[in-house]
């Protein structure tokens, strides 16, 4: 089409591609570019006037922010659990759910549905559960477990967030699995049956091989997820106790719109940028090496 | 043979009773939600003694639950429609167009995916209020036309290369203009993919809570339903008749559309999360 009438054809390529360049432009580039200015600024966000102060900002987040360090620590250990737990639950009940089974669509259904609820909302379901349903299961069973202070403990409100994270989402994990396991050619499987390995011998040296695309995919999603994580937060502990669970998307959103110091808040912001970076590029580069081995 | 078959009656079992336990949650807080406040602070694991609607009653005229459900439906729908128009188009031609020009236009389009929103979301905020977008959920749904942009094109762009040339080229013969071709003969060609964009960007979009918590203004009747049963649950936090009550009206049009959307919505995000 573009051959035909070339002057035209330009033209009206620009004329169709401008909307999302002026849309990409003004809601992303621009206050993108903005960031990086205002996180040399002293500005608070009311007052017109943002005072250029250098590094200053970056230097307070290494040197004096206890509170962007230890949400920064909170975050990589809530990721790498994430990440690992996640994977492995969903991988596990992706191959149960695999199998010839009479209710294999209503369990898989089961599994999905925390994943189409709002975060938020799930937050408060779970707050819900841990304060009066742990109450009444306690004294039901007699169990320990439902009597611990699951949001009242540092370490515990850890683990809450983090049970509460996987139990929405890991749904979306198993799916991508079984559509992962469901690409495998049968005659594989079967070659290596009449080669006489084992059932768990074959899913280390078959499948799992053979299921590296959607490893990487999995992987790839809970990391980006894991690390924004913010909305369970906020409804479940609200950082607390004694901000034990700030993360560092929390932190950020506190610093700018509760303490309204948000040249330092963009230069946190800008930060969580550089990072997300270089951990994508390490992890795309890692995982498309492993891929090709294969 | 037998006991491959009995094995796999065990396995069924136990899984039926996992997910029975994964969903036992859901389940507390819909009973939780027909409860008395006393009912519900002596006795969460039982069924109600007797069913008290008036906490619907309450929490529905409490929240104006038709207005803010009528407010997501505004937001999604306003910027579904605009992601899938100018992004198919684009895409379309990105795809299409072999030139430097095209592929640099492309690269920037797609390079936001790497930019997180918490990274821009302060500034995105002040520059806003410079340009006078109205923060109400018109201006909302049209900020989601920027941010799902990066990935439909992205989406868009790999699905059309798929998609045989001589199908365009035919048109052309026809002597349809760019637009009409487009939306005539190419644009029904990519349903696939469309379908793919539209569910993951309701799914994210219908439950956004961020960017609606720091856009809209505060009032009652421009918030979304998240951002309302946020509110709400925050001032009636030890009233857990009512927060369950708000909980189920919130996730009550997400579990209806999953139930009727079922097929597409595991097929789109499988697809989604593939390609994305």
């Amino acid at each position: 089409m573009f051959v035909i009438n070339k002057g035209v054809s330009r033209f009206k390529f620009l004329i169709y591609v401008l909307p999302v360049i002026v849309l990409i432009s003004l809601i992303i580039y621009v206050p993108f570019i903005m960031s990086m200015a205002y996180s040399f600024t002293e500005w608070n966000g009311i007052s017109r006037e943002a005072k250029f102060i250098g590094l200053e900002n970056f230097k307070n987040i290494f040197v004096n922010d206890s509170s962007f360090q230890s949400s920064a620590v909170f975050t990589m250990r809530y990721s790498v659990l994430f990440i690992i737990i996640i994977n492995v639950l969903a991988l596990l009940l992706a191959v149960m759910l695999d199998k010839k089974l009479y209710s294999t669509n209503i369990l898989r259904a089961g599994f999905f549905i925390p994943y189409i609820l709002s975060l938020v909302i799930v937050g408060f379901i779970w707050r819900f559960i841990f304060m009066q349903g742990f109450n009444a299961l306690g004294e039901i069973t007699g169990w320990n477990v439902f009597s611990w202070s699951w949001l009242g403990d540092a370490k515990l409100a850890f683990w809450s967030i983090l049970i509460v994270s996987i139990w929405q989402s890991i749904g979306l994990y198993i799916v991508i699995y079984i559509a992962g396991l469901q690409s495998i050619p049968h005659e594989l499987l079967e070659a290596s049956i009449v080669d006489g390995a084992g059932k768990i011998k074959r899913f280390f040296s078959v499948t799992f091989p053979l299921l590296m695309p959607s490893v990487t995919t999995c992987v790839f999603l809970a990391l980006t997820n894991s690390i924004k994580v913010f909305d369970v937060i906020v409804s479940l502990t609200g950082g607390g106790p004694g901000g034990a669970t700030v993360s560092i998307t929390y932190d950020i959103y506190k610093e700018a719109f509760q303490n309204n110091f948000y040249g330092y808040g963009t230069a946190k912001a800008l930060l969580l940028f550089v990072a997300i970076l270089v951990i994508t590029l390490v992890q795309v580069t890692f995982f498309k090496s492993k891929e090709v081995e294969v | 043979m037998d006991k491959s078959k009995k094995s796999l009656i065990v396995l069924e079992i136990i899984l039926i009773i996992v997910v029975a336990v994964f969903l036992y949650p859901i389940f507390l807080v819909i009973i939780n939600s027909l409860k008395s406040f006393k009912e519900v602070m002596t006795n969460v694991i039982a069924l109600p003694a007797s069913l008290h609607f008036e906490n619907y009653t309450y929490v529905w005229k409490n929240i104006n639950y038709p207005r803010l459900f009528l407010n997501n439906v505004i937001v999604t729908v306003t910027a579904i429609l605009g992601i899938v128009v100018f992004c198919s188009i684009a895409g379309f031609m990105l795809s299409r167009t072999r030139s430097r020009l095209s592929w640099l236009l492309y690269i920037f389009c797609i390079a936001p995916m790497l930019i997180p929103f918490q990274t821009i979301m302060i500034t995105l905020i002040k520059f806003l209020k410079i340009i006078n977008l109205p923060n109400n959920v018109w201006g909302l749904g049209t900020l989601y036309w920027g941010f799902a942009a990066p990935t439909a094109i992205f989406m868009y762009h790999g699905f059309v290369k798929n998609v045989p040339k001589e199908i365009d080229e035919s048109a052309i013969v026809d002597g349809a203009s760019t637009l009409r071709m487009f939306f005539s003969i190419i644009f029904p060609l990519l349903k696939p993919i469309t379908s793919t964009i539209v569910i993951i960007d309701v799914m994210w979009i219908w439950n956004d809570f961020l960017l609606p918590l720091i856009f809209l203004d505060g009032a009652k009747e421009t918030k979304t339903l998240t951002l309302a049963a946020y509110t709400f649950i925050g001032q009636y936090i030890t009233d857990w008749q009512y927060t369950m009550t708000a909980i189920v009206l919130a996730v009550v049009p997400s579990i209806l559309f999953f139930i009727f959307m079922q097929k597409h919505i595991v097929k789109g995000v499988t697809a989604g999360a593939v390609k994305g």
